[in-house]
């Protein structure tokens, strides 16, 4: 599987090979049964620089669809939401100081959370790579 | 996005060199090519390069122009002569409310140029040519011709300028240029501008340099190419947002609108006070002998504060709700955020603390003085 590109008229974004999506944005990757959690370069070149994050406390409870963090740019404020009801085990608190990770890396060191699953997980419900980039392009024709 | 969008002659040179694009007042232009806080620093410490073609930009024609611009703006012309701009000039609503600031460029008698606020690219026009009818003037007099799709502003910005345009070949007099002045058909590039002036609107034109050169899409986007080839750093309009924050330059739309009058903005540069023979005037000289209940105010937040006030937060003095917010941003210099917006005269003090409510929290907020930095 290879990263994909989606060109459109407003610009290009890289979709991550090997990640799965979400409608609303945000990428994770399934360790076990937990999730690395982030929002897709196509969500951070929308809201532009990234000047604060907010970040849930570990061990906190989260329900699939409920705000896991929320991420300000000079733009705009846009919520990362949970894509399955969860624990957060950990954050990434390098984005207090640093919150334009998210935009320089976000798939990367701009991680946001690490959570344990606590519901059941169907793959199914979510995004593959291909529907993603399909998504950003019917977004933006 | 909507089909009404149009986009800027330079999209794409822009999207070529990284330009991250969105929306503002109806175009599609870059935001930032990148890391806009980087490029509001190139501007305030190198120089920069701002594709600004989204402002709107007329050809003005006529015998009367003086006479027509003495009664619908702010600023007493009289002494306005060729090859200086104006400086901004309020075109106002009948009860003194802003409609836009514009600048105006006398290139002869009986030919100004004149740019205006993207959002009124095509209201300004209309605004115009009915004040025309109104007040008597005919066509030969005043003729308005926006010539915006047909050309481009591109803003050079920074205390290295002028070394900039020299690599670009512009003319070394231009060092001498004094801040509102221009030298029509300079040449850049071996090809000659309509105009490059001293001018700007990061606050760097005052500060150190800033020049504008107004020129064909072609030439436009020849001269922004090499300036960024040559060091220029490109730079989108949240910079530019910042940047004019800092220094506090209003955004109509934003920090203006006509349900405000100039006492209230502190909009003091456009301003002739005592000026009676314009539309709008005679309300403004009301506002000042009375007096105004409210005013604007440039505020920061504490240090490390990152939380961006936004359009019409509210303001509190305790439990006491005092004023709202126009705009606000991260300004790079103060490492916090900005902001500017309106409140109750009565609690416009310099450094008073007043509290913004962001998201539903308060943030603690000092009141400054222009500019900011």
């Amino acid at each position: 599987m290879e990263d994909i590109t989606v060109k459109t008229r407003l610009g290009e974004y890289l979709v991550k090979a090997g990640l799965i999506y979400t409608k609303t944005d945000e990428w994770f990757r399934k360790e076990g049964e937990t999730l690395i959690i982030g929002v897709t370069d196509y969500a951070q070149k929308k809201l532009k620089y990234v000047v604060n994050v907010e970040l849930p406390e570990p061990g906190s409870e989260v329900k699939k669809g409920e705000t896991l963090s929320t991420l300000e740019s000079v733009k705009s404020v846009a919520d990362v939401y949970s894509p399955i009801d969860c624990e957060v085990v950990d954050t990434n608190g390098k984005l207090l100081d640093s919150p334009d990770l998210v935009n320089k890396d976000p798939y990367g060191n701009g991680w946001i959370a690490k959570v344990r699953i606590k519901g059941e997980f169907n793959e199914r419900s979510y995004l593959a790579p291909r529907d993603y980039a399909d998504k950003i392009m019917k977004e933006e024709s | 996005m909507s089909k009404t969008v149009r986009e800027v002659p330079l999209i794409n040179l822009q999207r070529e060199i990284g330009g991250n694009l969105g929306e503002f007042a109806g175009w599609l232009t870059s935001m930032d090519y990148g890391n806009p806080m980087d490029e509001h620093i190139a501007t305030r410490t190198s120089v920069s390069v701002f594709d600004v073609s989204h402002m709107g930009r007329y050809v003005i024609k006529g015998k009367k122009l003086h006479e027509f611009f003495q009664k619908v703006g702010t600023k007493d012309l009289r002494k306005f002569k060729e090859g200086f701009m104006s400086g901004p000039v309020l075109l106002l609503n009948d009860n003194g409310g802003i409609k836009d600031d514009v600048m105006l460029y006398y290139l002869r008698n009986d030919e100004w140029l004149a740019v205006v606020n993207a959002p009124n690219v095509v209201s300004d026009r209309e605004w115009l040519v009915s004040l025309r009818e109104r007040l008597g003037f005919t066509d030969e007099d005043v003729s308005i011709k926006d010539v915006t799709m047909k050309t481009t502003l591109i803003a050079v910005q920074g205390p290295k300028a002028f070394e900039l345009l020299e690599k670009l070949g512009a003319p070394s007099d231009i060092k001498n240029l004094r801040i509102l002045q221009f030298i029509p058909g300079a040449e850049v590039l071996g090809e000659e501008t309509t105009l490059l002036s001293r001018s700007g609107w990061t606050g760097e034109e005052v500060r150190s340099y800033g020049f504008e050169i107004w020129t064909s899409i072609e030439h436009g986007a020849k001269i922004f190419r090499k300036a960024v080839e040559e060091g220029g750093k490109p730079a989108g309009l949240i910079a530019r947002d910042s940047l004019r924050l800092e220094i506090g330059y209003l955004l109509v739309g934003e920090d203006m609108d006509e349900m405000v009058n100039p006492i209230e903005a502190r909009y003091w540069l456009p301003l002739t006070l005592g000026k009676t023979d314009c539309v709008g005037c005679g309300k403004v000289m009301e506002a000042y002998e009375r007096g105004v209940s409210k005013v604007r105010i440039g505020f920061k937040l504490r240090k490390g504060d990152r939380r961006i006030p936004r359009h019409e937060n509210k303001i509190y003095a305790g439990n006491s709700e005092v004023g709202y917010v126009t705009s606000g941003t991260y300004s790079p210099i103060l490492k916090r955020s900005i902001g500017m917006g309106y409140v109750k005269s009565s609690y416009a003090y310099i450094g008073f603390k007043l509290q913004v409510v962001i998201r539903g929290e308060l943030h603690e907020a000092k009141i400054l003085e222009f500019p900011m930095i």
